[in-house]
């Protein structure tokens, strides 16, 4: 799969340009006339300061890149196209520049960019930040380097060859000279070439002095003190404040009628507004209008809108759930993957005719919710002949199109202001509920400020997709696994949403790599069929979104489950099994590729090992105690972060209630930028994992989620958190990605050592007590 | 309550004694002028001024948001509201013709002064305990304020259960004038708090069950009652806390509005409290302490107290980790954060197990507290229970209340709870 | 009309008598250094102090803080709980940084009521704020750091 490539080439198809290349001019820029400095300096977002706004800039100001500007003070503002939403992301990826730069890491800014056309793609996920930006910050940061070397060597009077750059000084010998003074000299003059930047080489490894040292990140302290700005504290003078009513489905509803009558009696209510959406992206809308964000909010309870539903008003979970087994039962449906070469199909046919024993499985989950703490909003507003969005998002590129042809203005004259994101997880990578407060705005001739209520934000999220997965292995007579099918049915995001994006599998049907991603895993085991299968009840009922890892979320669920249970078919260690088969060989390309997936499966049966071996597998436990494994390479094949998990738990026998005592978290992700960082995605993962396990879950009821605050839907709090261990293997490769690896070991983890605990093995997430004491009772 | 006296007032009606009306006729007092406030001694003021809030007064005599004691405050009650009366000197409006005889009859007998008997809303019963010298305290403090002229509007109870006349039967069957006899066999600081519970702070008037004719029940003193909305708890030993009331935590919770071992003062108690008891000396309000620590007959069982705390604390820590039980998770989320206690108990930390209101019968309280908190004023000073009404379904308040009974004590469970919680949220916060 | 203080400054507001304090902070007030996540009372992002106790303001209404002395996120920086703080940035407790307005103002309220706390306690007390980071981990350890350096144990800074 060649999800993350393509998704870069079709954005820079789109943007026309070359994402990393353009404006990639090292020059002196005296004035701030180059990128309009004043116009940034309110658009842009510095995490560290009070209100966001940037330091200004002190005298003559270079521009090395397009990525980063130095001032005569030798301060160093980086700008950062990634949305923060927890993972210190300007942090990490300033480090990268700064320490090829040879900075004074303390005069080092980032800066959150509004939307450009000259940015390229904007999109934060799928763990690629660091990953993507690794190579490009470097160079940016090695050719502001040579240059201030050059040009600080003539001001020194030395030879450039005898110099060096120091935290942010050129030194030669005893003399030196800071940055910032060779810059208010306007002594820089290189220019490099696309094709130079490209042969600089990165440092080596030896020469690092911030990369994989620990700091405390940028963003840190304004989120101690209430001074960090989200999307819901953008404020804008004479704005008016919404709250919708939403229809009951996602889609086709059409407003027939709305009584405000009850409503008017609210202070500060002022109307209500149905939406007309060209972009069909909010059907069935009405935004209830007030002078207060607490007058919408009350208001919007008495207005009563009714609607015709649309065609899914009556979809149930078992609904969407049985039509993803029907179609796995289609043998013709879905797409199959390049797994295992074009013949993979046939080859793997012939396997299981020549099975001596099929092992074949059916695993679950439910619909998931992201609930990010920061409910859905959206300040918009024209000004200038600019429509500005001031909200925090994911993917600024995927939504500006869309604002485009809601508003019927070219998509150039829309801005989005960055703020910081409480909470993405996936959910703000779809800007769909820009679009109503957009479109309100616009109607209105108003600011308007959108804002959901918890109740609101739950009904129009797009939730994780329920699934159904069907894995079979074929074993010969001496127990060797010859071949493997693994079919999968969820509600596909990528389709849905951006389905420009999707690859294309054998016989050139597209499909969503993020709903199969796991599938295509290292293991050697023989000629595969992986099938992937959209469910179109489920992309008609609600809009799938990404959520944290999304398909690895479930896929490694039931691979990872799937993995013990033939071990325990074939009566071996479920470790000893997965070792065997991590070989590094295989028809799959096993045995990686430079630069990501060097060394391949051997890395993830490294991390496997570790694990095993930290966590005490094999020791003796109390009883009704259990320790189960799993290992993944994350995200996606391109960029495998090899990790592993071990899940000590607890089950009570009398409640069916499953605590988990304690995880145990291996990771190799190569390089690590920001220790504590990647330390704390790993963290956070980790116990989402948990958390989707033994906690979330809802069901649709009537077209529409059940559980819609917490009352009933109960995320993992601290009191049930686990001791964790995590670490990570020490590695100069290649970074990876880091904010979602860990959520994709830890349920499979769980049910293994459920089962390792009691002999109980469970096939549907979430799970429960109820079903684990069914299951205590059908085994005896 | 008053449904109960209006029922009365018709039973006697329809029995019509013979000579009940040569009975129940009393005297009009004739209109005097206006004292001069200077007349009055200021010592004498004073008196009456702590008297007054001993007797929280001005919870029913001032309207809210008006100006003092100008009445016109409405009790609304199933059959009608009935207007507190203006009590300032105002010589149209308010009581500025009354002489002091005529004052000491109202408050000894329930008397107006053209003659009228006054609905027992104005517990007569109780303040015809008090002595002439705090009568005549009480007078000179309401001729010294402010004169308002604020006319009271007509009750609005209907024919003939307005006809004042037939209060003189009610007063017949169940009231006993007369000012207080203090026991030999106790001390004079249990007499005095005596006095000023049974006189002056009318602590029976909520705390007594009433009968049906709505008098308090003579066999039942301090047993309990419901009152606008809310339980008044057993002052007796019936009352079902775990830790007995005694003298020093009474006294606390007097004073500051909140107690450890039982929670705050909420609903009517708060302005008892903070509107009224607060002017009240510290050696009266231990005595109030004293008199009802021995009516609780706390000494006998301090005993009891340590093993109640200890019970309390382990109950604490149920429903903390992993738990599945949805009404547990509820209340971790919703309710420990505040109420957990670790190894004592935190007068700002209520421990629910002791609570009142998760003990009593009736689970009114604690469902009025969930849906409406309890405002800064209430309660402990400045501190505020914030109202889930708006967030939780009768569903949500009902589970927390019956995990709380059920896990925090050994009574039999609430019946009832969701209609109870729904009724309740219909009723709204009722209190100001 | 109702009145209060709120970091030490006294204010009037002239909104409805049920209006959550909530937005009364952050929308008359302007403070918007507390959020606003479930408005039922379960996630504690809102979490405020009235008369120095850690209150839920989504589901306050307005009236029943009136005399009442508040603080928000804003102002506890000039109180022994920017200990709290210190050992929040010293261990990076926040990832997307939006609960933790809500977790320092019940943590500091938790080491005043627990000067010494257990994990039990911690978990007790803490489990009213939700973190959808999941920043869990940390916020234990940043407790008991910032209880250690005001029982005097650590110098902090
Ligand atoms: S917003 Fe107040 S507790 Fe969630
Ligand atoms: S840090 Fe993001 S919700 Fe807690």
């Amino acid at each position: 799969m060649a999800s993350l490539h393509r998704l870069q080439k079709a954005a820079r198809e789109a943007a026309g340009s070359a994402l990393s290349r353009r404006g990639f001019l090292a020059g002196m820029v005296g004035t701030s006339a180059a990128f309009g400095f004043s116009r940034m300096a309110d658009a842009a977002m510095d995490p560290a300061t009070a209100n966001g706004v940037p330091p200004k800039p002190v005298g003559a100001l270079y521009e090395p890149s397009l990525w980063y500007s130095i001032d005569s003070a030798g301060n160093v503002t980086v700008n950062i196209i990634r949305a923060e939403m927890g993972q210190h992301v300007g942090t990490a990826l300033a480090r990268i520049l700064a320490d090829e730069l040879e900075t004074d890491w303390n005069k080092v800014n980032i800066v959150h960019v509004d939307t450009d056309q000259k940015w390229g793609l904007m999109v934060t996920g799928g763990s690629w930040s660091v990953s993507q930006t690794w190579t490009l910050f470097s160079q940016a940061g090695a050719a502001g380097r040579i240059a201030l070397i050059e040009a600080g060597a003539k001001l020194l009077d030395a030879d450039p060859q005898s110099c060096i750059a120091r935290h942010g000084q050129v030194v030669a010998g005893e003399k030196s000279i800071t940055f910032g003074e060779i810059i208010g000299k306007k002594a820089v003059t290189r220019h490099f070439s696309p094709e130079e930047i490209d042969k600089l080489p990165l440092k080596p490894v030896a020469e690092r002095r911030l990369v994989g040292k620990p700091v405390t990140a940028l963003d840190v302290p304004t989120k101690t003190n209430g001074e960090a700005l989200y999307g819901i504290d953008a404020h804008v003078a004479g704005m008016l404040h919404a709250r919708p009513k939403i229809p009951p489905t996602r889609y086709g509803s059409k407003v027939v009628s709305v009584d405000d009558s009850a409503a008017r009696k609210i202070k500060g209510y002022l109307r209500s507004l149905v939406i007309e959406d060209p972009s069909n992206t909010v059907p069935g809308w009405v935004m209830v209008i007030g002078d207060s964000t607490f007058a919408a909010m009350r208001a919007a309870d008495l207005v009563k809108v009714t609607w015709e539903a649309g065609p899914t008003a009556n979809v149930s979970e078992k609904d969407v759930q049985d039509h993803a087994s029907a179609l796995i039962d289609k043998p013709e449906g879905g797409v199959l993957l390049d797994v295992g070469g074009p013949k993979g199909r046939d080859v793997a046919k012939a396997a299981f005719a020549a099975a001596d024993f099929v092992l074949e499985q059916t695993y679950t989950t439910a619909t998931v919710l992201h609930f990010q703490l920061e409910p859905m909003n959206a300040l918009a507003f024209e000004k200038d002949g600019i429509f500005e969005i001031h909200t925090g998002n994911q993917w600024q590129s995927l939504i500006l199109p869309v604002l485009a042809k809601a508003l019927d203005r070219p998509q150039e004259s829309i801005v989005l202001r960055s703020y910081m994101l409480g909470g993405g997880f996936g959910r703000r990578l779809n800007g769909d509920y820009i679009v109503p407060a957009a479109l309100a705005a616009k109607a209105l001739g108003r600011p308007v400020k959108l804002l959901l209520t918890r109740h609101d934000d739950v009904l129009f999220d797009s939730v994780r997709s329920s699934s159904v997965q069907k894995i079979r292995m074929a074993f010969d007579s001496g127990n060797k696994i010859i071949g493997m099918e693994h079919h999968a049915a969820a509600g596909w995001p990528t389709e849905v949403m951006a389905p420009a994006f999707m690859p294309k599998g054998q016989d050139d049907k597209p499909f969503d790599p993020f709903a199969i991603a796991g599938a295509d895993h290292w293991y050697d085991v023989g000629p595969q069929l992986v099938r992937a299968i959209s469910n179109d009840l489920a992309n008609a009922t609600f809009r799938p979104g990404w959520l944290r890892s999304v398909g690895p979320g479930w896929i490694n669920w039931a691979l990872e489950s799937f993995m013990d249970e033939a071990a325990f078919h074939a009566k071996m260690d479920p470790v000893a099994l997965r070792l065997k088969l991590l070989s590094g060989k295989g028809q799959n390309e096993n045995a990686g590729q430079a630069p990501k997936a060097v060394g391949g499966a051997l890395r993830q049966a490294e991390v496997l090992r570790r694990v095993a071996q930290r966590a005490g597998w094999g020791s003796p436990l109390p009883p009704d105690t259990g320790l189960g494994i799993a290992t993944t390479f994350g995200q996606e094949r391109e960029m495998p972060t090899w990790i592993a998990c071990a899940a000590r738990v607890h089950v009570d026998r009398t409640t069916g209630k499953v605590r988990v005592e304690k995880l145990t978290i291996i990771t190799d992700a190569g390089t690590i930028v920001d220790p504590d960082g990647a330390k704390a995605q790993t963290e956070g993962g980790a116990l989402w994992g948990l958390s989707m396990a033994l906690n979330e879950g809802t069901e649709f009821e009537k077209g529409q989620v059940r559980d819609t605050n917490l009352d009933s839907y109960t995320p993992l709090r601290i009191d049930e958190t686990p001791e964790l261990d995590v670490s990570f293997v020490d590695s100069a490769e290649f970074p990876v990605g880091l904010g979602e690896p860990a959520t994709t070991v830890v349920a499979p983890a769980i049910g293994n050592a459920i089962f390792a605990a009691v002999g109980v093995r469970l096939r549907h997430l979430p799970i429960t007590p109820q079903a684990v004491l069914a299951g205590l009772k059908a085994v005896g | 309550m008053f449904k109960r006296l209006l029922i009365g007032a018709i039973v006697l009606m329809v029995l019509g004694f013979g000579g009940f009306l040569a009975f129940a006729w009393r005297p009009e007092i004739a209109a005097s002028q206006p004292p001069a406030p200077s007349s009055f001694d200021p010592a004498l003021v004073a008196r009456g001024e702590i008297l007054a809030g001993a007797g929280y007064c001005s919870e029913c005599h001032t309207p809210k948001g008006g100006r003092p004691y100008s009445g016109s405050r409405p009790m609304v009650t199933d059959f009608g509201t009935i207007y507190a009366t203006n009590i300032t000197p105002d010589p149209e409006t308010g009581i500025g013709k009354w002489s002091e005889e005529a004052f000491r009859r109202a408050l000894w007998t329930g008397v107006r002064r053209d003659g009228a008997h006054l609905l027992p809303a104005f517990p007569f019963d109780h303040l015809t305990k008090l002595s002439t010298e705090d009568v005549a305290a009480l007078y000179a403090y309401f001729m010294t304020r402010e004169p308002v002229h604020s006319v009271t509007p007509e009750n609005t109870i209907p024919f003939p259960l307005n006809i004042r006349l037939f209060q003189a039967g009610w007063k017949l069957l169940f009231f006993t004038p007369g000012r207080f006899e203090p026991r030999a066999d106790k001390s004079a600081e249990w007499n005095r708090g005596a006095y000023l519970a049974e006189g002056i702070s009318h602590c029976g008037a909520c705390h007594t069950p009433r009968n049906l004719l709505g008098a308090e029940k003579a066999s039942a003193t301090y047993g309990g009652a419901f009152i606008d909305n809310w339980v008044a708890p057993p002052l007796d030993k019936s009352n079902p806390s775990p830790v007995p009331w005694s003298r020093d935590e009474l006294y606390t919770y007097l004073r500051t509005g909140i107690s450890r071992y039982h929670g705050s003062a909420s609903g009517p108690m708060a302005p008892v409290v903070h509107a009224g008891l607060n002017v009240v000396s510290d050696a009266d309000v231990r005595a109030i302490a004293t008199y009802f620590a021995d009516v609780d007959e706390s000494a006998p069982r301090a005993a009891e107290e340590k093993a109640a705390i200890d019970h309390a604390l382990a109950a604490d820590k149920r429903g903390v980790g992993p738990d599945n039980d949805p009404a547990a998770k509820l209340y971790t989320a919703a309710c420990a954060s505040c109420h957990y206690n670790g190894g004592e108990i935190n007068v700002l930390r209520p421990d629910l197990a002791l609570n009142s209101a998760v003990n009593l019968e009736d689970p009114t309280n604690l469902i009025r507290i969930i849906l409406f908190g309890i405002d800064a004023k209430e309660g402990a000073p400045d501190i505020v229970m914030p109202a889930f009404a708006h967030g939780f379904s009768d569903e949500d308040v009902a589970q927390i209340a019956a995990y709380l009974r059920a896990t925090r004590t050994d009574h039999p469970p609430w019946q009832g709870l969701v209609e109870k919680v729904a009724a309740i949220r219909a009723q709204g916060k009722t209190e100001e | 009309m109702t009145s209060f203080t709120i970091n030490d400054r006294s204010v009037t507001v002239d909104v409805e008598e049920d209006t959550p304090l909530l937005w009364v902070i952050r929308d008359e007030i302007g403070l918007t250094g507390t959020k606003f996540g479930c408005g039922i009372g379960m996630c504690g992002v809102c979490t405020v102090h009235v008369g120095g106790r850690p209150t839920r303001s989504c589901i306050t209404p307005v009236r029943a803080v009136e005399g009442a002395k508040i603080t928000t996120i804003e102002g506890l920086a000039a109180t022994a709980a920017h200990a709290v703080q210190k050992a929040w940035i010293d261990l990076q407790v926040p990832q997307c940084g939006y609960c933790q307005p809500g977790q320092i103002m019940q943590a500091a309220a938790l080491i005043r009521d627990f000067p010494s706390p257990t994990d039990e306690d911690i978990d007790a007390v803490m489990s009213g704020n939700l973190c959808r980071c999941m920043t869990y981990v940390r916020i234990r350890a940043a407790i008991k750091q910032a209880a250690a350096a005001l029982r005097g144990e650590v110098t902090n800074g």
